[in-house]
């Protein structure tokens, strides 16, 4: 049997994004309505198992229906049901009998059952944030169950993220009542490391000697005479070149301390939290400054790559955001060891002389071609094949910065929920969320040609994102058959 | 954390070819945030070469300088010390404390850099520090044929001015350094 066919529940249209021409809706509230109610009438004229499909999507869909907490989130949620709406729309023109066609169209609902949809998303989300407060307020916490709960998304509800991803990350241990102590010893470890690598050649000179120095109180009386002249230490002097000269390796650190901020500074301009002249966003950056360079001089093999700013930014946003004050207080320092936990499974894509090893970037985007090939053969060929869209193209920023790149801020942080909640490490989990990204475009794909579809790829049309993560997940049931 | 790199008496091409290409191995561009030079250089191409090590310049005419329009005497603010600047050929006695102390008193500086002795000195007296960073080619002087070269880096850093001597003692380079901190007696 050709395994070439697109699994059937792929082919409805409820899983492509909409092409440019269907344009956005007049008002976001009642759009909502319209798919909760299609796909209640639709449960009886699909099949079972499409049914479920399509219930458990209608549910997911209003996942991202928050509390507007932070304006940027109520932004991504605005545009989100925008989409949805012609995701309803021709889901539509899919079925023949339709009784809702009418209130289907319009977009005069009744607020009573927008008010449904709405009280249905923020149940499901009201539970799950239960369900997280609960695993939270254990005294030994049930990873698996965190995880579990935490790759359906994290709500933004109780400010819980910033633990969750603190554990899942294993920056805090499973037993609650370790914490106190690990997070004392861990921030007093960094605060050393910063002493002793953001320290100029001058003060290190200082610290080291121990000869006299000339003490002005002391020779007041007699004012006049040759200054004595004392011998170097270590026989380091500003203009050595020497290896092992401090000073040496202190102007060789100047430029990669350089392109560190240069970089921090190009963090998310639209953010008024990294960049702008508030004090706040200063302070920010500067803590992204620290880290970086600390990471930097403590690991001379990879050193600082562009990009890594990019991976850096939502760990420090969220834990910066912490409702709890001491830990926003310490976001610096537990920040710095969750990116260098983060980072341990992702070095060798950042490391240039392992690019064409096995475990280098370019294996990796091997993998995802692979993978897409078991999944959807014939999108794979045309990729790869006919248009000859090298994946390298595209995916090599898609997996080098965690997706950070592709989406809003907001939606990055909810996928990345679902990264950091994969017990064997991010990247099986990416490599899923990057092949259903394709797969949701496949329509305009098979369509496009070279510099279309490059196009499209390069520059990631927005989209559901729980529907993509449900997508990617349903990848993981289905492999290659 | 300041680097600035004080020279003079070069006299090149008349008395010396070039600097001692120790030297010139150590003195690459982007270390140095000032230069300042007390004179005698003498002509363009070593001011040029000077502007590649820092473009932030300093100098003073020395009597053999081809370029007339050198100032006699030059103040600058580095960090929270006044650095004053003077070639010495004006001061008589030549490389007398005393006078230099004038010197200073008027400029009303806290390190004074002059030259044209082509000896390494660096004196303390109640108004400040005198420092000659000597000939940092070796050219002989008008009072000595033995000069060693020798140029003088300073590394202020807030109150304290570490102050390394690099001198060519045959064939090597040797460095020392100086501390000096300045205290609220002395900056009046």
């Amino acid at each position: 049997m050709v395994n070439k066919r697109v699994p059937d529940w792929l082919n409805s249209s409820l899983w492509s994004s909409p092409g440019p021409q269907q344009s956005s809706v007049q008002s976001p509230s009642p759009s909502l309505t319209p798919l909760n109610d299609d796909d209640s009438t639709n449960r009886s004229t699909r099949s079972a198992t499409k049914s479920s499909v399509a219930t458990v999507n209608a549910v997911k869909a209003e996942f991202p229906v928050e509390r507007p907490s932070a304006p940027t989130r109520h932004v991504a949620t605005r545009a989100k049901q925008e989409i949805r709406d012609p995701l309803s729309s021709s889901s539509n023109n899919y079925h023949s009998d339709d009784d809702n066609g009418s209130s289907a169209s319009s977009t005069t609902t009744s607020a009573s059952a927008a008010a449904v949809a709405a009280a249905i998303s923020s149940a499901e989300d009201i539970s799950r944030q239960a369900q997280l407060c609960q695993e939270l307020s254990r005294k030994i916490i049930n990873m698996g169950e965190v995880r579990r709960l935490a790759s359906q998304g994290i709500p933004d509800g109780a400010g819980i993220r910033a633990t969750v991803w603190k554990l899942l990350l294993g920056y805090l241990p499973a037993e609650k009542a370790l914490w106190p102590t690990e997070l004392a010893k861990k921030r007093s470890q960094y605060k050393n490391f910063k002493e002793e690598l953001l320290m100029n050649p001058s003060e290190i000179t200082r610290k080291l000697e121990k000869s006299v120095i000339l003490d002005d109180e002391g020779t007041a009386i007699d004012d006049k005479g040759a200054l004595p002249r004392s011998e170097i230490t270590q026989g380091d002097h500003p203009l050595s070149l020497g290896k092992n000269s401090i000073w040496n390796q202190f102007f060789q650190d100047t430029e990669i301390i350089e392109q560190i901020d240069r970089d921090v500074k190009r963090t998310h301009p639209d953010l008024h939290f990294f960049s702008g002249d508030t004090p706040f966003a200063k302070s920010n950056q500067d803590s992204l400054r620290n880290i970086l360079i600390v990471f930097a001089k403590l690991n001379p093999g990879i050193r600082y790559v562009q990009g890594m700013n990019e991976l850096l930014a939502p760990l420090f946003y969220v834990f910066r955001n912490d409702p709890n004050e001491e830990n926003a207080a310490s976001a610096e320092a537990d920040t710095f060891f969750c990116f260098v936990e983060l980072l341990s499974g992702f070095r060798d894509h950042f490391c240039q002389q392992l690019d064409n090893s096995v475990v280098g970037i370019r294996s990796t985007i091997t993998k995802l071609s692979q993978f897409l090939k078991e999944h959807d053969e014939e999108l794979w060929r045309h990729l790869e094949m006919t248009t000859k869209v090298n994946p390298q193209f595209y995916a090599f920023r898609w997996i080098t910065l965690l997706l950070t790149q592709e989406f809003n801020f907001p939606d990055s942080l909810l996928i990345w929920d679902t990264l950091l909640s994969d017990p064997e490490g991010p990247l099986e989990t990416l490599l899923r969320v990057c092949c259903a990204m394709l797969i949701i475009v496949r329509r305009r794909l098979l369509g496009g040609d070279f510099t279309s579809n490059l196009k499209l790829l390069q520059n990631y049309p927005s989209t559901n994102i729980s529907h993509l993560l449900y997508v990617a997940n349903k990848l993981r049931v289905k492999s290659a058959g | 954390m300041v680097l600035v790199l004080a020279l003079g008496d070069l006299h090149i091409p008349h008395r010396a070819a070039d600097l001692p290409e120790k030297f010139k191995s150590m003195l690459v561009p982007g270390k140095i945030q000032h230069v300042i030079c007390t004179g005698n250089l003498c002509i363009k191409e070593v001011h040029d070469y000077l502007k590649t090590l820092c473009p932030d310049l300093h100098i003073t005419r020395g009597e053999y300088d081809e370029e007339a329009r050198y100032p006699e005497t030059k103040t600058l603010m580095i960090g929270q010390f006044k650095l004053g600047l003077c070639h010495g050929h004006q001061i008589i006695p030549w490389g007398d404390l005393d006078s230099l102390a004038m010197l200073q008193r008027q400029l009303d500086v806290d390190i004074l850099v002059t030259g044209h002795t082509h000896q390494f000195t660096a004196y303390k007296h109640e108004a400040g520090v005198v420092i000659n960073p000597g000939s940092a080619t070796g050219a002989y002087s008008s009072i000595t044929y033995d000069v060693n070269p020798s140029f003088v880096l300073m590394d202020i850093d807030a109150l304290r001015v570490v102050v390394y001597v690099y001198e060519l003692i045959d064939g090597e380079v040797k460095v020392d350094k100086i501390d000096f901190k300045k205290t609220t007696q002395n900056a009046n």
